[in-house]
């Protein structure tokens, strides 16, 4: 069974309560590749109080490409449910948004928890990540996380504030220790100190 | 093939159809669907927002607001996504540079791999590989389109000559099942690809009538022999494969007994390649000379254009050359100008078939006016590649008709060729290739003494690559 399958599948299982129907459109929609229609279904089920519409929220719209939504859709970091499936997608939007330590945090998560076709998956995009993530980062990359932090947070999008600035913090604690004098970081030394 | 696909996958049914009405009417799930549509709105998705809209109006048909809302958006400029689709049906309908437009304006929304996917395809379609560049690494970085962005990327490396990248990326375009067989295939290609080409061929058989004697006629009897040939070549395009460029090629062809029939020939030649969207046109100057039984033979100047074009799903191709044909004094009544030109069409109706006719009209202005010809014919080519092998046929008719009576002959001539071709490749290793072929031919005229019939079984090993 294919991961798109499998969600389905637990979408179906999962429904109960007023917004049980709209959960099931969702899904139906989702299997079929209209994300849209997933989307709308999934959001009018959040309206109707069905508490894990949201997550799937997250995925339909990790599908339409609009990332820091999904990663709104998700929800905080550290009060996110914790089905497998569900991780790979905020894995996914996470990269989307260019927010590649939450990636590979989430991916690392997935662990032993899903089957085995996921877990390539979630491998691979690792990988992915591993390779970006080994690449110093430069201090454009840092500013233009911080900026991004402080433009969602004017926006009252706190979520994905705090993921910017999470990201933009985890990233200078990768960067290599600047000389004195040397705020651009451009000293080559393995010591720090310019030659 | 593949740039369908990808359209396909993204494009959706016509958001501003009219709504049917989804059962008995349902006020509630009507403002259900009414908010969530708000909501999309003021995210600016407007797709979203057109979706939730007709939900709305299908659970409701009274609902007002979401029609005046619907038909807002239907009647409004494209929004981002509008654009998308916009651009997506101009893509699909080959109008590239109004798509690049329309993607323009969905992508100022925000970034999107998909929409940069799209328009760095269009890029490429039209010839603009920096452009095409920049978008598809965007691309790139999003693995769930990483294969086809790679692919692309590919294409844009074969472009500019750079073999070996190009092979490298149609590799990793593998890994996408849906373009396993065609980045397979360019990535062979590719390596055979670049600012420098090597090729080689060796190859070892046996001629059923290596002096072209007629059957049963006294006097001549044709003789067999063991032959092996070596040919290769080497081409300079210092700016990849649309700029110029110089070839040098050499053949040698020995019987094994037969010493007098051995042709030996070095061509130099140099010439232009013209490369643009759906098309191609090659100049071409070249020098050859031939050694026949170890004497000099024949050395021509040969001026050649030939270009085709594509047109819907067939390649319509056509070849124009003329030789200037010098030949030793032994042969000097055939020295003259010699003009052929042909017409092809080529499609591929499923992916791993080829299938190409063509119509061709000679013309051998010779000195000696008893050996002039006029000839004309159709040819046929089948080419069928499986994994690593590839396949080939091919079929030709010529009609030839001499102008002047030969005294010698007692006759004007009239000649009819008809040839047969096989051949079956399979990939050794990177470059290599063995090869086992199979030619023949049957002369027919109307002097009984130039009929004939020859066949020519042969393997070899051959080696292309590019650098």
């Amino acid at each position: 069974m294919n991961a798109l399958a499998a969600f389905a599948c637990a979408l179906t299982l999962s429904t109960n309560g007023a917004g049980e129907e709209h959960l099931v459109s969702g899904a139906a929609h989702f299997r079929e590749g209209r994300y849209a229609e997933a989307l709308v279904e999934f959001r009018v089920a959040e309206k109707l109080g069905v508490r894990q519409a949201s997550a799937y929220s997250g995925a339909s719209l990790v599908k339409l490409e609009r990332f820091e939504e999904a990663i709104e859709a998700f929800g905080s970091k550290d009060g996110a449910a914790r089905d497998a499936l569900i991780d790979y997608y905020r894995a996914l939007a996470c990269y989307g948004a260019r927010l590649y330590v939450c990636a590979d945090e989430t991916l690392v998560r997935i662990g032993e928890r899903s089957g085995p076709k996921l877990a390539g998956l979630a491998a691979t995009i690792r990988a992915d990540v591993a390779a970006k993530l080994a690449m110093e980062p430069t201090p454009v990359a840092l500013q233009w996380y911080a900026t991004r932090c402080a433009q969602r947070r004017s926006e009252g999008r706190a979520i994905l504030a705090q993921a910017y600035c999470a990201e933009a913090s985890a990233l200078a604690k990768r960067s290599p220790p600047k000389a004195e004098g040397d705020p651009a970081g451009t000293s080559k030394t393995a010591s720090g100190d310019r030659p | 093939m593949t740039l369908a696909l990808l359209v396909l996958a993204l494009a959706a049914a016509d958001p501003c159809a009219p709504v049917e009405p989804a059962g008995a009417p349902d006020p509630s799930a009507a403002t259900a669907y009414r908010a969530v549509a708000e909501e999309e709105l003021a995210r600016g998705a407007f797709g979203a927002a057109i979706v939730a809209y007709r939900a709305a109006l299908a659970s409701d048909p009274a609902d007002d607001h979401s029609r005046r809302a619907l038909h807002g958006l239907c009647v409004a400029p494209p929004a981002p996504e509008d654009s998308l689709q916009q651009g997506l049906h101009l893509m699909d309908a080959g109008d590239y540079r109004e798509a690049i437009e329309a993607f323009r304006a969905a992508r100022a929304a925000g970034p999107s791999p998909s929409t940069a996917l799209l328009q760095g395809i269009c890029h490429y379609e039209l010839g603009e590989d920096t452009e095409a560049t920049e978008l598809l690494r965007e691309a790139e970085a999003y693995a769930p389109h990483r294969g086809e962005a790679r692919y692309y990327l590919g294409l844009v490396a074969l472009r500019a000559g750079a073999g070996a990248e190009a092979a490298s990326l149609f590799e990793s375009a593998r890994g996408n099942p849906s373009l396993e067989r065609a980045a397979s295939d360019l990535a062979r290609l590719a390596r055979q690809d670049g600012r420098v080409v090597v090729s080689l061929l060796a190859e070892s058989g046996w001629d059923s009538n290596v002096n072209l004697a007629p059957t049963g006629e006294p006097g001549l009897t044709p003789e067999s022999d063991g032959v092996w040939a070596l040919t290769g070549s080497v081409l300079l395009r210092p700016r990849g494969s649309s700029g110029p460029f110089l070839r040098a090629s050499g053949l040698l062809h020995e019987p094994l007994r037969l010493g007098a029939f051995e042709v030996r020939g070095l061509d130099g030649a140099v010439g232009w390649q013209f490369r643009g969207r759906g098309g191609q046109l090659i100049t071409e100057y070249d020098y050859g000379s031939r050694s026949f039984g170890g004497k000099p033979y024949v050395s021509a100047h040969r001026l050649l254009a030939s270009g085709w074009l594509r047109a819907g799903g067939v390649a319509l191709g056509a070849t124009y050359l003329a030789r200037f044909e010098s030949y030793a004094s032994a042969w000097s009544r055939f020295d003259g100008v010699l003009q052929r030109a042909e017409v092809r069409a080529a499609a591929s109706p499923v992916r791993a078939l080829r299938v190409a006719v063509a119509y061709g009209l000679g013309r051998d202005d010779t000195n000696d006016v008893a050996l002039r010809y006029t000839e004309h014919g159709p040819r046929a080519e089948l080419r069928v590649s499986a994994g690593s092998w590839r396949f080939g046929l091919d079929g030709a008719l010529s009609l030839r008709s001499y102008d002047g009576y030969d005294a010698v002959l007692q006759a004007v001539r009239r000649d009819t060729y008809l040839d047969a071709s096989a051949y079956a490749e399979w990939d050794l290793s990177s470059g290599w290739a063995a090869r086992f072929s199979l030619d023949g031919r049957r002369a027919m005229s109307n002097v009984p003494a130039l009929e004939y019939e020859r066949v020519v079984p042969s393997v070899g090993i051959a080696y292309v690559r590019g650098f």
